[in-house]
């Protein structure tokens, strides 16, 4: 490991130098891929550019308008990806919370296998990546196991012969549902921490009183649990914006745009546009991205604070 | 009380329900794993003939091994870099006082809320001009300072809650700064070290998105660009698709077994953070 030359001889230097000295190297990584990457992609969000010529033609706001509503083509891309991201944003972690929270306190209430069944659920999270996606893939092929599975229980009418993924109208779903199933695991571990922390006497306390479980649900555990409905709401909706990898890798946004989402936008414009001038336009779409969490974060700080 | 025997009951129906569909992919994917290509599309979950030529195959001859290094090689220096450079800085932020310490932090904290496509393509650009783009250094570079939120916000607060007067006592025996963080930080820290360990482990050996923009010599591919390669091909083989995955699935596995609570308690630590 680096020693800080602030280290050899404290007492002839300054002790801000050694603070700094310290923070150095993460300082200057952070200057070259953090301040200036993000300068310069600022700086292109207002510029067309397509990645070769030797300049960038300045155009000012022009790509937030283009893609905001002033382009024919892109407005409406853009309209549709939103939509889409926005189902995703609302419904996957809505359904986090509906399946974790059950799942959490069924957990708490056993003894035998807990550790066992919590250690199973939690390997979706570990494993979340390409090669979990592409098993996912394989399962829901047209004649994969998903299929065979409905059809040998008698709901053959609910296998997609196209696959889940083919099918325009179940695509989207399907995706959502397998985001889920990647973000419970650290969910029920959240409310399972939650629930490990209140006090058992406070159980008791409220049965002697005879409070209805309803009751101590509403009263007792609800408050304790808020604030980890709120912090994992708030995950999924920054995963969300953020995260495009299972549209990129499952579908590439098909079939036919109906599970594009904005970040998987901006990468196609990004990589995919061969010599077309569309660099600017990614820019200012990841800026918006950027714009939209950090609008959402203090919107759920705010009701958070109002909560408490 | 068979009331409460049926409530049982169910609760743990539930929760076995819960785990098989946790399970169901993975049980699939070694199913997969130990077929051949043409039972591969047959809907039957245990092969017929079980096979470990499609294991050694993807392995050997589909190049999985050189891929499985160059994974290695890449998430090993990011965790070291992670380590090295986010230790120092930490520790500064914890305990030392300089002008500009809670400015410096709160901006690495804060950028969390960067979308990483936003970085995506400046990165991608600056690596072009530095000349480093499709090299391993120039996905470790982007990926330790991608770290840079969360690690710092776990190992602040670790170093935060050592006591200060461990620092003082040192400091009267005539230790150095350096020595004090070195003899005495690092050494307390290690459950916090290796939480930062995984947690920067994990992500990187399944990262994907710079990987595929940046490297383009197949020489250099990482286990998920392998794994793309296979698929990307007309008719996906799915039996070495299975195998290719198990292969990036069973170290990650294998880690969180040994290491569960340290993911555990990271998780839990980034949240309350």
């Amino acid at each position: 490991m680096d020693e800080p030359s602030g280290g050899r001889s404290p007492r002839r230097w300054p002790g801000w130098l050694t603070g700094w000295a310290f923070v150095l190297p993460a300082i200057a990584l952070f200057a070259v891929m953090g301040v200036y990457t993000i300068g310069s992609g600022l700086a292109l969000s207002f510029a067309k550019w397509n990645g070769f010529t030797p300049t960038w033609n300045w155009v000012g706001i022009q790509n937030y308008l283009d893609l905001l509503y002033a382009d024919p083509v892109l407005a409406p891309e853009l309209r549709r990806a939103g939509w889409n991201t926005l189902q995703v944003m609302i419904l996957a972690p809505l359904l986090t919370v509906a399946i974790s929270l059950p799942l959490a306190v069924a957990l708490n209430s056993i003894r035998r296998l807990r550790a066992v069944l919590r250690s199973v659920y939690f390997l979706p999270y570990v494993t979340t990546g390409v090669a979990i996606y592409f098993a996912w893939r394989y399962v829901l092929e047209p004649d994969g196991a998903i299929n065979t599975l409905l059809r040998s229980l008698g709901l053959g009418t609910l296998a997609q012969p196209q696959g889940f993924l083919g099918n325009p109208d179940t695509a989207l779903p399907t995706l959502i549902l397998i985001l889920v199933w990647s973000s419970v695991p650290v969910a029920t571990l959240l409310y399972l921490s939650g629930l490990q922390a209140v006090d058992p006497n406070l159980f008791e306390a409220a049965q002697i009183d005879g409070a209805a479980p309803r009751h101590v649900l509403r009263r007792i555990i609800w408050p304790l649990l808020r604030p980890i409905t709120a912090a994992i709401v708030l995950l999924g909706v920054r995963d969300t914006l953020h995260g495009f990898q299972i549209f990129l890798v499952m579908t590439r946004g098909g079939p036919g745009g109906h599970t594009d989402v904005l970040a998987l936008m901006a990468y196609r414009l990004s990589f995919f546009k061969g010599l077309a001038q569309t660099l600017g336009l990614a820019s200012a779409l990841g800026w918006l991205l950027f714009a939209a969490a950090v609008l959402l974060t203090l919107a759920n700080a705010r009701m958070l604070r109002r909560v408490r | 009380m068979t009331g409460r025997r049926v409530v049982r009951a169910v609760v743990f129906a539930a929760l076995f329900v819960y785990a098989l569909i946790s399970l169901y992919p993975f049980l699939w994917m070694v199913s997969g794993a130990f077929k051949s290509r043409s039972e591969i599309l047959e809907g039957r979950f245990l092969p017929r003939d079980f096979t470990l030529d499609t294991l050694t195959q993807t392995w050997g001859r589909l190049h999985f091994f050189d891929y499985f290094l160059n994974s290695l090689k890449v998430t090993g220096l990011t965790v070291l870099g992670v380590l090295v450079v986010y230790s120092l800085a930490s520790y500064a932020f914890a305990v030392l006082d300089f002008p500009g310490r809670r400015i410096l932090y709160w901006f690495f904290v804060a950028l969390l809320f960067v979308p990483g496509i936003t970085m995506l393509l400046p990165v991608v650009i600056l690596e072009k001009q530095l000349g480093v783009l499709g090299t391993h250094i120039g996905l470790v570079l982007p990926f330790v300072n991608g770290t840079a939120p969360l690690t710092v916000l776990l190992l602040t607060n670790a170093y935060g809650s050592i006591p200060r007067e461990m620092r003082e006592a040192a400091r009267s025996d005539g230790a150095s700064e350096a020595r004090i963080f070195w003899s005495v930080y690092l050494p307390l820290s290690r459950p916090a070290h290796v939480t930062v360990a995984v947690l920067t482990a994990v992500p990187t050996w399944n990262e994907y998105v710079l990987t595929r923009v940046s490297i383009s010599d197949p020489s250099r591919y990482t286990l998920p660009l392998g794994l793309e390669s296979l698929i990307s091909s007309e008719v996906p083989r799915y039996n070495e698709v299975m195998a290719a995955s198990l292969i990036i699935v069973i170290p990650v596995i294998v880690l969180f077994l040994f290491l569960q609570r340290y993911f555990v308690n990271g998780l839990v630590g980034a949240l309350k953070g």
